[in-house]
C-alpha cells in the first residue's frame, strides 16, 4: 500500500515536470508546421493504457499486475486497465468509457500488431469520442510474449518498454483527417488462365471495364493444356472454351494478348499502367481497319502457317509437336490470330504472298507498340510454372526416354494433342501395359533439391490418370508410388475409392530411384513399400512424375512492378492468409489463382470471384481514404534542393514555384508516408504526419531515459 | 608456394583401411598429387576418423570428440586436412562443420579435449583427394591430363563414387556445383576420360558398395549380396576395372569379390583401383610402387591392356 502511494505521488511529479520540458517543444513545432496539419489547442496530455491478455497468448508469458503497476507511473498516464481479450466488444467499451469519464487525451493498447487490430482501436477510440489518429499500439504479443515465451521476467520488462514508448508518442498524437480520392471506374487483371479469366468476367458483369493482359498468344492458360479434369471427368477445354468465347465476346473486356505490364505508377483509385502490346506481327482485322486496310487483316485461315519453311518444337504441346514460326499453338486460341515468333522467323515473306493482298494481315516490320490505361483496381493472375523434375537426378527425367512429366502425360492422352490422344511410349511408340505414377515429385521435399510445400493437386490429377488409362488401355496397370494421398476436395475421396476399385495399384513409399533396362527401354521404380516395410522394384513401361508446380517466372518482376511481397517459397503473398487471402499490403492490388500458392480448379476460380469482388468494391464506392500519413512541405525552412524528390520511391513530390522562390510540393495522394525524405532533408523542413520529429524523438527518449523526459 | 615448390600444401589424413590394406593408395596419393602441385603432409598422431557408422551409431560424444581430436593436430599444423576415404570424409568434414555451426557441442567436445589439453578452434577445412583434382581451384581436370604421360587409353573403367562423399545432398556444400548431383553424378567419370580411359556408366550406378554404416560388421550377407549385385551390373557392361575413390569400398569390392566367390560360388575377377592408384598408373609410376601385387583380385588383365 505505501508503495504504491510513492508511486503516485512519483508519477504526478514527474507529470508535471514532463508537462513542463514537453510544452516549449510542442509550442516551437507548431510554428513551424504549416495551419493545415494538427489544430487541436494545446492541452495537458491524459493517456490511457489498456493491456489485453490474448487469453494466454500474452497474460501466459508476462506478470500483466506487473505491466499494470509499471504503466501507472509512466508519465502523461492518467488511466490503466486490463482485460482478457481488449478487442472483444466488452473490451473496447472498457477503452470508450475511459475516455469520457477520464477525459482521455490518447489511448494506447498493448495488444498484438497494428497489422491485426489497428483498425478496431481505431474505430473504438473513434467511438469513444476522440479522433481516431489519437491511438497509438504496442505490440506485447507477436515482438514479445511470443518470442520470449519462457522468459516470464524479460518479457515483462520490455513489456513495460514498449508501454513507455508508445506513451511517449501517444502524448504527442495529434488529431489527424484522412482524405478521399476519386477511384477510376476500370480494372485490370493480368494474366488470363482461369483465374484471370474468371476475375475479368465477373468484373465484367458487375458492369467494370477491364484490361485482361496476357503475356502469351492466347487466353486459357494452364487448364486449356489440360485433358480432363478431377474428379467430375469432365473435358477441360469443353468447360474452358465457353468461357474464353465469354471473354472474346465481352464489350466490358479490353483483351490484350501478346501483352505484358510495362510499368505500373500511381496509387489505388490511380493505377498508371503502361502495357507493352508486343510486336505480334499480325494484325487483327481493327488493326487492319484502321490502317486503311478494309476488310483485311488476319481470319486465322492458317494458309500463312502451311506456307512457312521454318519449324520448330510447340511449347504449348510441351515440345512433342511441331510448329511453324507463325502460328497458333493450339486450335482453340482465342483471340484466333496469328503470331509470329520473331526468334525463329528469317523473314523470307513466303507468309506474306500466302496471306494475299486483300486481307494484308502480316506485317514483318511491326514493333511493339506502349499503351497506357488508367485503373481503378489491379487483379494479379500470373499463375504457376512447372518445377524444372530433372533436377531429381534419381528419376532420369530427360535421361530416360519413357520417364515423362505428368504435364506431357496430359498432351499424349488429349484427343487434341500430339499422338490424337493414344498414350505411347516416347522410345518406340509402344501402348504401354504398366505405368508408374510418381507422387510428390519434386514436392513435399526437404533434401533441398525440391519444394518444401505440397502443389496441391498432383493426388488428385494422378488418380484421373490412372483411370485414364485403365479406360482407355484394357489391361493396363497403373501402379501409383504415394507418400500420402491427399484428397480433401468436395467428392475427391469418393474419387479415390473408384480408382481403388478400378484397380489402380497404390503402394506406399518415396521412389528413391529409378532404372532404366538399357534393351527394353523398361524402367524398374525402386522404393521402400512402407505398409509392407519392404524394398519393391517395379518393372514398368512408362514413368509418369507428378512434378511440383513453382511460380511463373516472372513473378519477381510483377512483384516488383506492384510492390507486391512475396512468402519464403517465392508465392506472392496475401494481406492475411485466413481473414484477407486476396488482399495485398498494396491497397488497391488483389491476387487470383496459383500465383498466391498451389490450388486446384475449383479453388482456383473461388479465388477469383474473391479477389473480382474484393477489387469492384472500391470501383462502386466511388473514392477511397487515404491514411493520412503524407509529408507536408514546411515552405519556409524548405531551400528548393530537390534532393528529396530524387529520392522519392513514389514519385510524388516535385519542385514548384512559390511566391518566387523554388520549394518542394507533395502530391498527398501518392505519397505512402514511407518517411525516406523527411529523414534526408538537410533543413528540417519536411513534416511526417503521424511519424513526426517530435514524436519519434520521444519514444526514443522514452526507452533510453526510462520515461523519464 | 611454399618451399617445396608445391602451391598447395595439405595435412594428409589416411584413415585406417588405406595404410593397413592398400598402402599403394598412400604412395599414390602423395606422389601423385605432388606432380600436380599438391604437397601431402603426414598428419602425425592422428587416430581413426573414426569410422562413421561402427561409432557413430553407438556413441556420439566419441565419435566427435574423436574427430575433433584428429582436426585439432590438423589445426596446430595450421593446414587444411585432405583425405582419401570417403568414410573419413563423412566424420571429419561434417564434424568439421557442426563444430564451426554448434556453439554447444563445441564447448561440450572441447570440455572433453581439454583432458588431453587440446582446443578445438574451427580454423581449418577439410577436403576429399578427389575434390582438390576435380576443383581447378586447387587441381582441375585439364592439369589432370596434362599430368598423365601414360594414358589408360583402351581401358572401360566404370565409376563408384560411394555414399559418404556425395550424400546426403543437405550436408554437402562443394564448391563446384555438378558435385552437389548426388543422385546421378558425372564428374569422376571427366577425370577417368581425363586419364585416357573410357569411363563407362551402369545400372544402378549409385548404389552402395554393402560395407558402409555397420552392414558389412553386422551381416556379412547381406553386405556380399549387395556387393554381388553391383558386380553382376558391371559385368554386364564388360568393364576392364571398377574405380573408387574410398578404400573401404574397394575392400568390399576387392577383397569381397574372394568372399562372394567362397560363399555364393560366383567368380568375377574384376580388378578395382582407387582413383589414386590409376592417376599414379596414367602418371608413368609402376604397379610395384603402387603395392597392386597387394590387391585381392589380380589387376594383371587391366595392366596388360594399358601399360
Amino acid at each position: 500500500m505505501v508503495e504504491k502511494k510513492k508511486a503516485t505521488t512519483k508519477k504526478t511529479e514527474s507529470k508535471k515536470e514532463d508537462t513542463k520540458k514537453v510544452a516549449p517543444v510542442k509550442q516551437e513545432v507548431k510554428k513551424q508546421a504549416p495551419a493545415a496539419v494538427g489544430s487541436t489547442a494545446k492541452q495537458e496530455a491524459r493517456i490511457g493504457v489498456f493491456i489485453c491478455h490474448c487469453g494466454t497468448n500474452i497474460a501466459g508469458s508476462m506478470d500483466i499486475d506487473a505491466v499494470q503497476d509499471a504503466s501507472k507511473a509512466v508519465p502523461n498516464v492518467a488511466f490503466v486497465d486490463n482485460y482478457k481479450y481488449m478487442c472483444s466488444m466488452p473490451g473496447q467499451t472498457v477503452i470508450q468509457k475511459a475516455i469520457r469519464e477520464h477525459k482521455l487525451t490518447g489511448v494506447v493498447v498493448a495488444a498484438c500488431t497494428p497489422r491485426l487490430h489497428e483498425p478496431t482501436f481505431r474505430t473504438a477510440t473513434k467511438d469513444g469520442g476522440l479522433n481516431p489518429f489519437r491511438f497509438e499500439m504496442a505490440n506485447i504479443r507477436d515482438q514479445n510474449s511470443w518470442v520470449h515465451m519462457h522468459d516470464r521476467v524479460g518479457s515483462t520488462d520490455k513489456a513495460i518498454d514498449a508501454i513507455k514508448i508508445a506513451v511517449a508518442k501517444a502524448a504527442l498524437l495529434e488529431d489527424l483527417h484522412p482524405k478521399s480520392v476519386p477511384v477510376e471506374k476500370a480494372a485490370m487483371v493480368v494474366g488470363a488462365g482461369v483465374a484471370g479469366m474468371q476475375a475479368a468476367l465477373d468484373l465484367a458483369a458487375a458492369g467494370i471495364k477491364t484490361y485482361l493482359i496476357e503475356k502469351d498468344m492466347s487466353i486459357g492458360g494452364r487448364m486449356s493444356q489440360l485433358d480432363k479434369t478431377f474428379p467430375t471427368l469432365d473435358c477441360s477445354q469443353c468447360i474452358l472454351t465457353p468461357k474464353m468465347v465469354d471473354v472474346g465476346r465481352s464489350e466490358k473486356i479490353d483483351l490484350m494478348t501478346w501483352s505484358e505490364v510495362h510499368e505500373v505508377e500511381g496509387y489505388i483509385g490511380n493505377f498508371d499502367v503502361t502495357i507493352r502490346k508486343k510486336a505480334r506481327g499480325v494484325m487483327t482485322p481493327k488493326e487492319a481497319e484502321a490502317k486503311g486496310i478494309v476488310g483485311g487483316g488476319c481470319n486465322g485461315c492458317g494458309d500463312c502457317e502451311t506456307a512457312c519453311p521454318v519449324v520448330k518444337p510447340n511449347e504449348f504441346e510441351i515440345g512433342m509437336k511441331p510448329r511453324k514460326a507463325i502460328y497458333v499453338n493450339h486450335p482453340q486460341v482465342v483471340p484466333l490470330i496469328y503470331t509470329i515468333d520473331f526468334d525463329s522467323c528469317v523473314k523470307c515473306g513466303i507468309c506474306v504472298t500466302a496471306c494475299g493482298p486483300e486481307k494484308r494481315a502480316i506485317d514483318l516490320e511491326m514493333k511493339d507498340e506502349f499503351i497506357k490505361v488508367k485503373v481503378g483496381t489491379v487483379i494479379l493472375a500470373t499463375g504457376y510454372d512447372i518445377f524444372p523434375i530433372e533436377n531429381k537426378l534419381e528419376w532420369g527425367y530427360k535421361r530416360y526416354e519413357n520417364v515423362i512429366s505428368s504435364l506431357e502425360f496430359e498432351r499424349l492422352i488429349c484427343a487434341s494433342g500430339p499422338t490424337g490422344g493414344h498414350l505411347v511410349r516416347p522410345s518406340d511408340g509402344e501402348t504401354p501395359k504398366r505405368v508408374a505414377f510418381v507422387l510428390c515429385a519434386g514436392s513435399r521435399d526437404n533434401t533441398g533439391t525440391g519444394k518444401p510445400y505440397c502443389s496441391r493437386f498432383c493426388c488428385m490429377y494422378s488418380l484421373k490418370h490412372a483411370h485414364q488409362i485403365i479406360e482407355k488401355i484394357p489391361g493396363c496397370v497403373p501402379y501409383i508410388f504415394y507418400m500420402d494421398i491427399r484428397s480433401f476436395g468436395k467428392m475427391y475421396e469418393e474419387f479415390y475409392y473408384r480408382i481403388q476399385d478400378e484397380g489402380a495399384k497404390f503402394i506406399r513409399g518415396r521412389v528413391a530411384n529409378i532404372i532404366e533396362d538399357k534393351k527394353t527401354k523398361n524402367l524398374h521404380v525402386m522404393t521402400d513399400d512402407t505398409l509392407l516395410d519392404r524394398p519393391v522394384d517395379v518393372e514398368v513401361d512408362m514413368v509418369v512424375l507428378a512434378a511440383a508446380i513453382q511460380p511463373a517466372a516472372d513473378t519477381n518482376r510483377t512483384r516488383k512492378l506492384f510492390g507486391v511481397s512475396c512468402s519464403m517459397d517465392g508465392w506472392l503473398l496475401e494481406a492475411h492468409p485466413k481473414l484477407n487471402p486476396c488482399g495485398t499490403t498494396t491497397a488497391g492490388v488483389f491476387l487470383a489463382g496459383v500465383c498466391q500458392g498451389p490450388k486446384d480448379i475449383p479453388d482456383t476460380v473461388a479465388s477469383a470471384e474473391g479477389a473480382a469482388s474484393a477489387a469492384s468494391i472500391p470501383i462502386h464506392m466511388g473514392e477511397v481514404e487515404l491514411e493520412p500519413y503524407f509529408a507536408t512541405c514546411i515552405e519556409e525552412k524548405c531551400a528548393g534542393c530537390g534532393m528529396c524528390v530524387n529520392l522519392c520511391p513514389y514519385s510524388a513530390l516535385a519542385l514548384v514555384e512559390k511566391d518566387g522562390r523554388i520549394v518542394m510540393n507533395v502530391t498527398e495522394a501518392k505519397c505512402k508516408g514511407c518517411g525516406t525524405c523527411g529523414g534526408f532533408c538537410p533543413g528540417g523542413a519536411i513534416w511526417m504526419n503521424h511519424f513526426t520529429t517530435p514524436q519519434i524523438v520521444a519514444q526514443i527518449d522514452a526507452f533510453l531515459l526510462g520515461g523519464e523526459q | 608456394m611454399s618451399e617445396s615448390g608445391a602451391n598447395h600444401k595439405f595435412a594428409f589424413y589416411l584413415g585406417c583401411i588405406a595404410p593397413n590394406r592398400y598402402p599403394g593408395v598412400e604412395s599414390a596419393s602423395i606422389k601423385a598429387m605432388k606432380k600436380l602441385g599438391v604437397e601431402l603432409v603426414p598428419l602425425k598422431g592422428a587416430s581413426c576418423c573414426p569410422a562413421p557408422g561402427a561409432f557413430g551409431s553407438i556413441d556420439l560424444a566419441v565419435f566427435y570428440a574423436m574427430a575433433a581430436r584428429n582436426l585439432v593436430l590438423a589445426e596446430q599444423m595450421k593446414m587444411d586436412i585432405a583425405l582419401v576415404c570417403n568414410g573419413c570424409y563423412k566424420s571429419i568434414w561434417e564434424v568439421n562443420h557442426k563444430l564451426k555451426h554448434n556453439k554447444d557441442l563445441r564447448d561440450a567436445v572441447n570440455e572433453v579435449l581439454k583432458e588431453v589439453d587440446m582446443e578445438y578452434k574451427g580454423t581449418i577445412n577439410v577436403y576429399h583427394t578427389a575434390e582438390l583434382l576435380y576443383n581447378d581451384k586447387f587441381i582441375g581436370v585439364e592439369k589432370v591430363r596434362d599430368s598423365v604421360t601414360n594414358p589408360l587409353t583402351g581401358a572401360r573403367i566404370a565409376v563408384h563414387y560411394g555414399c559418404h562423399l556425395v550424400k546426403p545432398h543437405k550436408d554437402r556444400e562443394f564448391e563446384k556445383e555438378v558435385m552437389l548431383n548426388t543422385e546421378h553424378p558425372m564428374w569422376m567419370e571427366e577425370l577417368v576420360s581425363a586419364l585416357g580411359a573410357t569411363p563407362v556408366e551402369y545400372r544402378n550406378k549409385m548404389q552402395c558398395c554393402g560395407a558402409g554404416g555397420g552392414v558389412r560388421g553386422y551381416d556379412i550377407v547381406h553386405a556380399l549380396d549387395i556387393t554381388n549385385e553391383k558386380l553382376i551390373n558391371l559385368k554386364e557392361e564388360k568393364v576392364d576395372a571398377l574405380t573408387d575413390i574410398c578404400p573401404f569400398c574397394q575392400l568390399q569390392f576387392d577383397r569381397g569379390q574372394i568372399e562372394i566367390q567362397e560363399k555364393f560360388g560366383v567368380t568375377y575377377n574384376l580388378p578395382v583401383l582407387h582413383f589414386a592408384e590409376l592417376l599414379g598408373l596414367a602418371q608413368g609410376m609402376s604397379p610395384q610402387d603402387l603395392g597392386l601385387d597387394l590387391h585381392g583380385i589380380s589387376c594383371e588383365p587391366f595392366l596388360q591392356k594399358v601399360l
